[in-house]
């Protein structure tokens, strides 16, 4: 049974990974889950300097789902070369690092100080919690063209994927400027923009107000995205979005995704990416596939 | 040793219209915890509620360990329809435990924030004197048990119902007039309003103290960064700096 997957010219083992933001540098979960298993570990996401990231509350739960604005607090470019990353370079798997900046030029010393060092990068240019940066690239098409046309430039030897927006009016339109400036692939979807109140308070639930809503609520939007996107570019889709169970997984991949992302469910259940995988295998050996990569883009309409 | 850990209900005792005891039988090989950790709880339904929930680890014995918990919302009061035989999945024990006191300590409990510090009596030799209020007698659990494991117990009530009429912070101000704030320790759990009063209270008479905070929270691992805690030391993890916090922090 062939579970390898190519995201550009990085090959996973198998197609599961974890979504940036819900598996920290990876160690808070080796307790539970064989690193070395995983496809990849794609880490919480990574600014030049250390963030403090946005006051309390960053969460509220809502139906079937959960809103976030964590405001990117991390431990920046140097530590996380530093301490994070010859720890997760320790395990068999491929390292994903999420980055966001605030300018061009944040993103294109970011990636410079990452290329070669990790195996792929995954521009955020879609993060609905930071002011500054991020969110802005994903509402303006020209901006977006730039930032990824410059970020390419810099990243030579790792693969470039682009994590792409729900918020923004178009995704597909995002999908194609990505593969016509050069990325590797996309990943997609990042949370949804989205937001709940406190009825007797009349106070927002979160310090932030709007936070991304993500969680088995939003699989059916990831699943649409990424299908409408699969028609439409050449390159590989990482797909994410509630992806809880094996099913959803499947979901995804016959929709059009390469390899998927398992987030929110890391926190439901910590061994959520394993149970995946072996659902991902049982699925295949009850329908006689012998290659993961023949149901990708698979669905029949 | 994982502390992913599927359980068994052995039981629910209903405590009060909102309260009641969840007790699990856990697996020979889980790690007992110490005062003051947490547990994450895996509600018995599949996506809603979502996250696991927290609660603080009450009692236990080799075998078993007991939560005591308040109906609250969904969560809560799905955990309440357990009943005996079934499975439920457990995530713990978390964070940081209440340190063994080196001098008689003062135990402060606001409603079910008793859950949280009921253990340091019977786990913690030391001269224990405990605070405990809620806002009506009826919310007040456990009182006989309390007063068996603890040297001396004030109860109050926000009502007058019971005990001191007035809040733990009231209570435990009335409680300093005579006594020397060197000679001994306060620990403390309950809503956030006490919290931020008992922590007033305890800096102006420069008490050492350690406090245990709660804070909405997805996974309980460090992973997420979503129960984070404004300190003096920057942003803070309940669930791993914490939940239990020097008051220098607070």
């Amino acid at each position: 049974m062939n579970l390898e997957v190519s995201i550009g010219h990085m090959r996973m083992k198998n197609p599961v990974t974890t979504a940036s933001g819900t598996f920290g540098y990876g160690g808070e979960y080796a307790g539970f889950v064989d690193l070395n298993m995983l496809g990849a570990v794609t880490v919480k996401g990574i600014s030049l300097e250390p963030h403090r990231g946005n006051p309390p509350p960053r969460l509220y739960e809502t139906a079937c789902g959960m809103l976030n604005s964590i405001g990117l607090q991390n431990v920046g470019l140097e530590r996380f070369l530093k301490e994070k990353l010859p720890y997760l370079r320790r395990f068999d798997t491929k390292v994903i690092v999420n980055i966001l900046g605030g300018s061009i030029d944040e993103y294109c010393r970011l990636a410079s100080g990452l290329d070669g060092k990790v195996d792929a990068i995954e521009l955020n240019v879609s993060c609905p919690n930071v002011k500054r940066g991020g969110i802005i690239f994903s509402s303006n098409t020209h901006m977006l063209r730039s930032l990824i046309r410059e970020v390419r430039a810099v990243v030579k030897r790792s693969v470039l994927i682009v994590k792409l927006s729900p918020n923004s009016s178009d995704i597909v339109q995002h999908a194609r400027i990505s593969e016509a400036e050069g990325a590797d692939a996309v990943s997609m979807i990042n949370t949804i923009a989205a937001m709940a109140i406190d009825i007797h308070t009349r106070k927002p639930r979160l310090s932030n107000i709007i936070g991304g809503l993500s969680g088995p609520a939003i699989k059916p939007i990831g699943v649409r995205m990424v299908w409408e996107a699969h028609r439409s570019i050449g390159i590989p889709i990482v797909g994410m979005g509630g992806i809880m169970t094996a099913e959803d997984a499947i979901e995804y991949m016959l929709a059009g995704a390469r390899a998927v992302s398992v987030g929110t469910a890391n926190f439901v259940n910590p061994r959520a990416t394993m149970e995946i995988l072996e659902g991902i295998k049982s699925y295949m050996q009850t329908h006689g596939i012998d290659d993961i990569n023949k149901i990708i883009g698979g669905l029949i309409c | 040793m994982s502390r992913l850990l599927d359980t068994e209900v052995e039981g629910i005792h209903n405590l009060t219209a909102r309260e009641f005891t969840l007790r699990l039988r856990l697996p020979a090989n889980a790690e007992p915890p110490q005062p003051g950790q947490f547990y994450l709880l895996k509600p018995p339904c599949s996506n809603d509620p979502l996250l696991r929930r927290p609660f603080s680890a009450f009692r236990w014995g080799n075998d078993w360990i007991e939560f005591l918990i308040r109906k609250k919302g969904k969560a809560t009061t799905l955990l309440g329809t357990l009943r005996s035989g079934d499975r439920i999945s457990i995530l713990g024990p978390l964070g940081r435990a209440f340190p063994e006191p080196e001098k008689t300590t003062v135990v402060i409990a606001g409603g079910i924030g008793i859950a949280s510090v009921y253990s340091l009596a019977p786990a913690y030799r030391a001269d224990h004197t405990l605070i405990y209020g809620a806002r009506t007698s009826g919310e007040l659990v456990f009182v006989e048990n309390l007063k068996t494991l603890f040297r001396d117990v004030h109860l109050c009530t926000d009502d007058g119902s019971r005990g001191f009429h007035g809040s733990v912070v009231d209570c435990l101000r009335e409680f300093l007039k005579d006594k020397d704030p060197a000679t001994f320790v306060v620990y403390g759990c309950g809503p956030e309003g006490m919290t931020a009063s008992l922590t007033d209270l305890l800096k102006e008479h420069n008490i050492e103290a350690y406090l245990s905070l709660e804070e909405r929270m997805a996974c309980g691992l460090g992973a997420c960064m979503g129960c984070v805690r404004q300190t003096a030391e920057g942003m803070r993890r309940v669930c791993m700096e914490g939940p239990v916090f020097h008051i220098g922090e607070l």
